[in-house]
């Protein structure tokens, strides 16, 4: 398998924040590959540097085997951006929307409409290809986005956030559309704050937080590495001891102390909860919260970062 | 390149055509100030003129004849309407009033009863009272517009007195110099003074041929300057009002640019492989069009609804068009290089429009500003771009003769594009 995006130590600077700090992954070609994090993470920062919108202040990054700083025209030709905001013409229909950008990138003539039927037929907007942007709903505005970004066939396409504040329906119509063209060859970078989606769409996932990568895997192998799950465990008092004795449960893989908090990484999770509660009853502690997580990207974010994805 | 450029002119031309209010800034609001206020501003651009005379109400109330005279004299003078009746009535002191409180009229005169009378008392004895004629006058009229009216009338008035006076006032400088002569000589000196004051009398004049002046006046410009000629209201407005729509431009292209920002369509147009410069030719030929398409327009409607014509060179009008319109682009460039906000935008660019409009001469015309203002004039392209129609259309210059124009025309637009494209922000 090849490496469409290669990224070393890719870094970015506004003055003194630096919104990315040091980046190294890889993209397979064909592969959907996920970028999670919470908002201002840096995932669009990444996807603008990668798409030579913005240049590094650090690093190298290849992508379709160009160099991003040398060769930026070259890695125009063969990518795909769908921004997170509607980049729409609101004015125009979506016919107009979609002949526009496909002119841009040289489509012309019967090619031209070619490519804006086969897009509007994949998004499903073909019988109301000629009603204005401005009368479509939220999702439909979305998946016109998405299309406009496939008119020139592009190795890759980065999609950034493209289900924000889309309804169920069309989010779905959305999923159905990656992972199709995803099975036609095209690689996906996609970005989200939803872990459902990238459980469900990614190959692989990057975990961001900070400008950083914090975790780097299969979405699978990501969940499996919390065990069964997470149990946070409010304690009044004797929280220490209770973390102690918990520890020698063979149930339990890792515990760690957070404001007046236990938090149990557990290996089965019904196993630990039973064995904690008896250490707890034991001690005689005061057990004022129960949480039980289960093993889930969320889980896995909120293990790593001690916060949630939608902080 | 090329097909990209038209690609992006073509979209950004449909939705402008989409946008009623982006329409309204530029064709009718310019259409709309050339129609207010050509026909507003007619009164005060052609008043006084052989094509738009000044109405002057006149009483004549003289027992005699020489009002009569006066006012048939003043009723050749270019410039002034008599009228001795309004609407079938003789003009009264009263009527001439009401119609001056009403805003019908704007002066009067009257003349007195005893005023022939008077006069020619006053030939033959100089404690006699002076005849005394009213000039009635709207106070809010102003001294630019009474002075001009109130000199024609005293001027013509005076004449007709001096005419009147003349045959008594010889009568007696014959009748001196009788007494002063001889016994031998007087008699004689005494019967040419009575034939020559009869021959006076009897209208026959001093002799020779009688001319209606023996003095006129041209005005004329010194030979290296430009020969001067004033506009009309529509060779004001029309040029003038074309100028500010044309100039709107920025506005809504500063806010065209910045909505491509703001909306995400600029981040897609900067990752498609298309070159910065046809990126921006691209966003900016469709203004351009526009500022062409207006002119016409603007133009058009001065030709058909006010029947101004266009000088002799249409070429000279043509290279003036160009050249205003890149120096409008360049200013709308400009006003979206520095704005960040549609706020800002809207702010900056109807500061800019309006002030340099102003200062221009489109709201108020140059020739009536003091000199340090007309100097000033110069730092805004109205009033390069002003003064090139004008040379065309009023004073019938042609191509050559405007290329000073034309030239400042195109280094405000080189220092707009220049300034613009170096605070322009692809991002």
């Amino acid at each position: 398998m090849t490496n469409i995006v290669e990224v070393h130590d890719l870094r970015k600077q506004y003055g003194e924040f630096e919104a990315v700090k040091g980046l190294n992954f890889v993209i397979n070609r064909g592969e959907i590959f996920g970028f999670l994090g919470p908002n201002g993470a840096g995932k669009t920062t990444t996807i603008s540097m990668l798409s030579t919108l913005l240049p590094p202040t650090g690093g190298a990054a290849t992508v379709c085997s160009f160099d991003l700083v040398r060769q930026p025209g070259e890695i125009k030709k063969r990518i795909g951006l769908v921004p997170q905001e509607l980049a729409l013409y609101p004015t125009l229909s979506a016919r107009d929307n979609l002949e526009f950008f496909g002119s841009i990138y040289g489509l012309r003539g019967k090619e031209l409409r070619e490519r804006v039927n086969w897009t509007l037929e994949l998004v499903g907007l073909a019988d109301r290809a000629k009603d204005r942007i401005d009368q479509y709903s939220g999702g439909m505005k979305r998946r016109i986005n998405i299309a406009a970004g496939l008119l020139h066939r592009p190795e890759i396409l980065f999609l950034d956030e493209p289900t924000v504040g889309v309804d169920p329906q069309s989010r779905n119509h959305i999923f159905d559309n990656v992972e199709r063209l995803n099975k036609e060859g095209l690689t996906i970078l996609y970005t989200t704050h939803y872990m459902e989606e990238a459980e469900r769409l990614c190959d692989r996932v990057a975990i961001v937080d900070q400008g950083r990568i914090i975790a780097l895997d299969t979405p699978k192998a990501l969940i499996d590495s919390l065990g069964g799950g997470i149990i946070h465990l409010g304690v009044n008092g004797k929280g220490e001891a209770v973390a102690e004795q918990a520890r020698l449960l063979a149930a339990v893989k890792s515990i760690r102390r957070l404001d007046g908090m236990v938090e149990i990484e557990t290996r089965r999770a019904q196993e630990a909860l039973v064995g904690v509660l008896e250490v707890a009853n034991r001690l005689d502690a005061n057990v004022t919260s129960l949480e039980i997580l289960k093993p889930n990207l969320e889980t896995v974010f909120l293990h790593l970062t001690g916060k949630t994805l939608r902080d | 390149m090329l097909y990209q450029i038209l690609s992006i002119t073509l979209k950004d031309l449909k939705v402008l055509f989409k946008d009623r209010g982006g329409i309204v800034v530029l064709f009718l609001m310019p259409a709309m100030f050339i129609l207010v206020m050509t026909n507003a501003l007619g009164g005060v651009f052609d008043t006084g003129g052989s094509n738009n005379p000044t109405p002057l109400l006149v009483v004549n109330l003289d027992t005699g004849e020489l009002a009569a005279e006066a006012i048939a004299d003043l009723g050749t003078v270019d410039g002034l309407k008599i009228e001795t009746s309004y609407d079938g009535e003789t003009v009264t002191r009263e009527l001439a009033e009401g119609l001056i409180r009403d805003g019908e009229r704007r002066v009067a005169i009257v003349f007195p009863a005893d005023f022939s009378s008077r006069i020619l008392a006053r030939a033959t004895d100089p404690d006699a009272p002076a005849a005394v004629v009213a000039f009635i006058a709207d106070p809010a009229a102003g001294a630019q517009f009474l002075g001009p009216v109130q000199g024609a009338v005293q001027g013509f008035i005076l004449r007709t007195a001096s005419y009147a006076q003349a045959p008594g006032q010889i009568g007696i400088a014959f009748e001196d110099m009788a007494a002063e002569a001889d016994s031998q000589a007087a008699p004689f000196i005494a019967q040419i003074g009575e034939a020559f004051v009869e021959r006076l009398e009897n209208g026959d004049g001093l002799g020779g041929e009688v001319t209606e002046s023996p003095v006129t006046f041209e005005t004329v410009a010194p030979a290296d300057f430009k020969v001067e000629q004033f506009p009309n209201a529509a060779q004001q407005n029309v040029p003038g009002y074309t100028l500010f729509g044309v100039f709107f431009i920025a506005q809504v292209l500063g806010i065209s640019i910045l909505r491509e920002k703001q909306e995400g369509t600029f981040r897609r147009l900067l990752i498609a492989p298309v070159p910065r410069a046809a990126l921006l030719i691209g966003k900016l030929l469709p203004y351009y069009l526009v500022n062409l398409i207006q002119v016409a327009l603007m133009f058009a409607v001065g030709v058909i609804v006010f029947g101004m014509t266009l000088g002799n060179d249409w070429m000279a009008l043509i290279v003036i068009t160009l050249a205003a319109s890149a120096a409008s682009t360049g200013l709308g460039l400009l006003v979206a290089s520095v704005g960040r906000t549609p706020e800002q935008i809207g702010g900056l660019s109807s500061l800019l429009v309006i002030t340099l409009a102003a200062l221009g001469g489109v709201m108020v015309p140059s020739f009536v500003m003091p000199p340090f203002m007309q100097t000033l004039s110069k730092i805004s392209p109205h009033a390069w771009a002003l003064a090139g129609y004008q040379d065309v259309i009023v004073r019938g210059l042609d191509t050559m003769a405007v290329m000073p124009e034309v030239g400042a025309l195109l280094l405000f637009a080189a220092a707009f594009f220049g300034v613009a494209v170096w605070k322009f922000r692809f991002e």
